[in-house]
């Protein structure tokens, strides 16, 4: 039998893109039966190693071949009681849509020495791998497995992850099957239970399946949090003392060192006080460079949040466009934890390739001309993918608007992380004036650098300040009470959210776009304009629903001890903690499942029992505030 | 001299405490041990002290008093020499607004002050934490208008050994003066202390912090410390209200 090896991509975009550099252009392309995206591509390679000169069949999959679900006799809604699906068999199956191409795997595998995987390089790629694996073995069971280390599809570094190949992480496609198990069991339970309950109390309710899910819940949570937040604020009135000073022509204007007071007794004494003192003695001067430091290496979630914040597009958006960026070979793997570059990538061949920009390949230019600086190192790598970044320049005329957006956004960054900081000149005064300190800052930009480039940030010179020594003695030329009110905070936008879902632990980088568009979806929360034009922001509102379900969740545990509401992120941060041990390798997937389950079946038995709470909220904000 | 008189002169000495002898006569006859040292039995009353209500356990002289009008507007300035014992009826942090202090509150009864209990609430998008930090963009250099300038800055309700309430206002950082190290009934002793304006300027030249608390008074001051929060608020807000209608005939 001739050495023939069957590779398998997560996506056909990626296949032919692979298929493409390692054939060197030419291949074969073969319809396979029963699906019309994916083909076959058949060409010739030289792996070297033990393999050598190979035929490939390169083919793909279209994300995961199968699907968890219950048995048959667990899927009716009135089949069981909701709680029983903690514990209910699940079975995994080829979904119906996938067989044609799960067949054409197991009928290549048949005449195949080997597999290839070439999945996406994450936790839910492995995931894909070890399905393709499966599919692979019951057509060839003494087929080699073998697993392919990539970022990005530039052809070098795909003809290099072809030549080194790795092993199927079983940890990390362990982690993703725990997570589909627990998802299907919490969310089908509490998904059943509070449709039936809440459907039968309120009519608006009467044909709407209430989803629940473990990531949306505490997501819907931050949401309806700051609604309430600025629904509740009470503003009050603040005073403060200002002190100003003519000299050299200019007005410096001294800020107060307590900022501001909420008594305004208090306030009046204290400048009482200062004007009784007559003088003001100035206690420092100081003059020192300050630096507006460059940005990190940019990862998914802070594309996400910098994407929403200045292209104007929401995540989700974002992340398709990124993903396309990424398969057509302009981009790096848009999924990535990791703020720091790996010392062995050539960072300076990746500037030169923005050379024939029109916009900023004369400020890459400069880069290489001297002014390149090593990129500043984040605190985060998840040994998988560098930093994003572009592996390839392209013309603006090949992409359409939005693309063109994100590209520029990626490029502009990974050029910013590869410049100088700021660099300016920052004075700072401060005076005593009675028992009272004042201060006054001035900024002077000297070089730009990476600004120059990263148009998205701001650092301007502020008014120039007049000279004054330490321990000069004057009179303000005035000093009084400025009065102002506290002001609520604004509704959530989705920049804010992603943040915050990130720094509570939830959801991994790769999945925050969805369950925000899994909210919206649900209609729990709905997106309302603020602003118009160029300062237009999009918040997030949560709907009488929205809020219904969070408070009573909220009430369904108040009161008692150590229990945590649905609508918080603990649970599903523990969980996601849980998978990260899988992922290491100190706890198996069957621990975490049965331990994950343990903690959501208490919040379940609790539901069940105080399930009126959940009604109350419901009738409250459905029924009575509707009407 | 007696083991009264001792207990008596030490503690002033050493506290600047003026003792009553009927309540530390008192105090000795109730305490059923016998054969106590000395400076065991100083400690004790000094704690009972420290614990008590002045206006019971202090002798009171001319000087150790707060005078009578001390809460005239109309005074610009007077020093008071002292030294005067005073106890605390009533702490408030000035620096922040009392709804972000009714935000603080119902966290914790929500349990998110548990450690990894925590949730995070607002973020600073677009700056990573080193660089906000670096270039000034943080949350301490920041006037935010949710009501905290994290300045502090406390408003203080004191009482002497006569009764006598005064307000006084923390001029300058004085350690243990917080919200949560500081319980009701905690004593001060406050020497050449400035009077202004009938408020009382405190700094750590001029007030020494004793410690102590009286149960009777704390425990019920914490348990209403929201609902007086939430009651002055809404004073507030009638007000704003009135003057508000006011304004508009």
């Amino acid at each position: 039998m001739a050495r023939k090896i069957l590779c398998v991509a997560e996506k056909p975009a990626i296949a032919r893109a692979v298929a493409t550099h390692l054939s060197g252009g030419s291949f074969q392309t073969h319809a396979i039966r029963g699906n019309p995206y994916v083909k076959n591509y058949e060409f010739n390679f030289n792996f070297g190693g033990s393999w050598g000169d190979c035929t490939v069949t390169m083919t793909s999959v279209i994300g995961h071949l199968t699907g968890l679900d219950f048995e048959r006799q667990y899927k009716g809604w009135m089949s069981c009681p909701p709680s029983a699906l903690f514990e209910a068999p699940v079975h995994e199956d080829v979904d119906k849509d996938k067989l044609p191409i799960a067949e054409n795997i197991r009928t290549q595998a048949q005449y195949s020495k080997a597999l290839f995987i070439w999945t996406d390089c994450d936790r839910e790629g492995e995931h894909i791998g070890a399905e393709v694996r499966n599919q692979a073995k019951n057509g060839n069971a003494r087929i080699e497995v073998k697993r392919a280390k990539f970022s990005n599809t530039e052809r070098a570094h795909v003809l290099q992850a072809a030549r080194q190949p790795v092993e199927l992480d079983e940890y990390q496609a362990n982690a993703v099957a725990a997570r589909i198990e627990l998802d299907l069991r919490i969310g089908a339970a509490f998904t059943r239970l509070q449709t039936l309950q809440l459907q039968a109390v309120v009519s608006v309710l009467k044909d709407k399946i209430i989803s629940y899910g473990s990531c949306q819940f505490p997501t819907l949570g931050f949401v309806v949090d700051r609604y309430l937040r600025v629904q509740n604020f009470k503003p009050e009135t603040f005073w403060a003392i200002k002190v100003t000073l003519k000299r050299e022509g200019k007005t410096v204007n001294f800020l107060w060192r307590r900022v501001h007071l909420f008594d305004r007794a208090a306030v009046t004494m204290m400048l009482e006080r200062c004007l009784i003192a007559k003088e003001a003695r100035v206690t420092k001067v100081n003059k020192k460079p300050k630096s507006k430091w460059r940005p990190l290496p940019l990862t998914t979630v802070d594309l996400q949040m910098m994407g929403s914040r200045f292209l104007r597009m929401d995540s989700q958006t974002i992340m398709k466009i990124a993903e396309g960026l990424y398969t057509k070979g302009y981009i790096s793997y848009p999924r990535t934890e990791t703020d720091q570059f790996d010392k062995a990538i050539d960072l300076k061949k990746l500037v030169e390739k923005q050379f024939p920009d029109s916009a900023w390949g004369q400020y890459a230019r400069d880069l290489i001309d001297g002014k390149f600086r090593t990129p500043r190192s984040g605190r985060n790598n998840d040994q998988a993918h560098p930093p994003i970044h572009p592996v390839a320049w392209v013309s603006p005329n090949q992409l359409n608007a939005n693309e063109k957006k994100v590209y520029e956004f990626v490029a502009r960054r990974f050029l910013a992380c590869c410049s100088e900081d700021a660099k300016g000149q920052g004075t700072e005064i401060e005076i005593k004036y009675g028992d009272e300190f004042f201060h006054a800052n001035g900024l002077i930009v000297l070089e730009r650098n990476y600004l120059d480039v990263y148009v998205y940030d701001k650092w301007e010179s502020s008014q120039q300040l007049p000279n004054f020594e330490k321990d000069e003695t004057f009179q303000p030329t005035e000093a009084n009470i400025s009065e102002g009110k506290t002001t609520a905070p604004n509704y959530l936008t989705e920049p804010e959210l992603i943040g915050l879902m990130d720094a509570n632990g939830i959801g991994t980088d790769a999945t925050m776009a969805e369950h925000i568009a899994k909210v919206k979806d649900r209609e729990y929360v709905v997106p309302n304009k603020r602003g118009t034009g160029r300062n237009a922001v999009e918040e997030l509102i949560p709907t009488r629903l929205g809020i219904a379900l969070v408070e009573g969740y909220d009430n369904v545990v108040a009161g008692l001890p150590n229990s945590i509401s649905l609508s918080k992120p603990f649970l599903r941060k523990e969980m996601e903690l849980r998978m990260l041990e899988i992922c290491a390798g100190t706890k198996s997937r069957q621990d975490v499942v049965q331990q994950s389950l343990d903690m959501y079946r208490e919040v379940f038995i609790h539901t069940q029992r105080r399930i009126e709470m959940l009604k109350v909220a419901c009738r409250k904000y459905l029924v009575e505030e509707a009407a | 001299m007696s083991a009264a008189d001792q207990i008596i002169v030490q503690i002033q000495t050493s506290k600047g405490l003026c003792v009553s002898p009927a309540w530390l006569n008192n105090f000795l006859s109730s305490s059923t041990q016998r054969n106590i040292p000395a400076s065991a039995l100083t400690k004790t009353a000094l704690f009972r002290v420290l614990a008590s209500d002045f206006r019971e356990s202090l002798s009171r002289n001319s000087t150790s008093v707060l005078p009578n009008d001390v809460y005239d507007p109309n005074i610009r300035e007077r020093r008071l020499q002292g030294p005067i014992p005073v106890q605390i009826l009533d702490i408030e942090d000035i620096g922040a607004s009392l709804w972000s202090q009714v935000e603080a509150i119902e966290r914790v009864e929500r349990g998110e002050s548990i450690r990894g209990r925590e949730i995070v609430r607002t973020i600073n998008v677009g700056e990573d934490a080193e660089a906000a930090e670096n270039n000034g963009t943080g949350a301490t250099g920041n006037t935010n208008s949710s009501g905290t300038s994290g300045s502090g800055a406390h408003r203080l309700t004191l009482q002497d050994s006569a009764g006598t309430k005064v307000v006084a206002i923390e001029m300058q950082r004085i350690e243990g003066l917080t919200l949560d190290k500081l319980s009701i009934g905690a004593k001060f002793l406050l020497r050449g202390v400035i009077v202004a304006r009938g408020m009382l300027l405190l700094d750590p030249g001029c007030a020494t912090l004793l410690g102590g608390k009286i149960e009777a008074l704390d425990k019920p001051w914490k348990d209403g410390r929201k609902a007086r929060l939430l009651e002055k608020i809404s004073a507030m807000e009638a007000e704003e209200t009135t003057s508000n209608s006011v304004r508009s005939r």
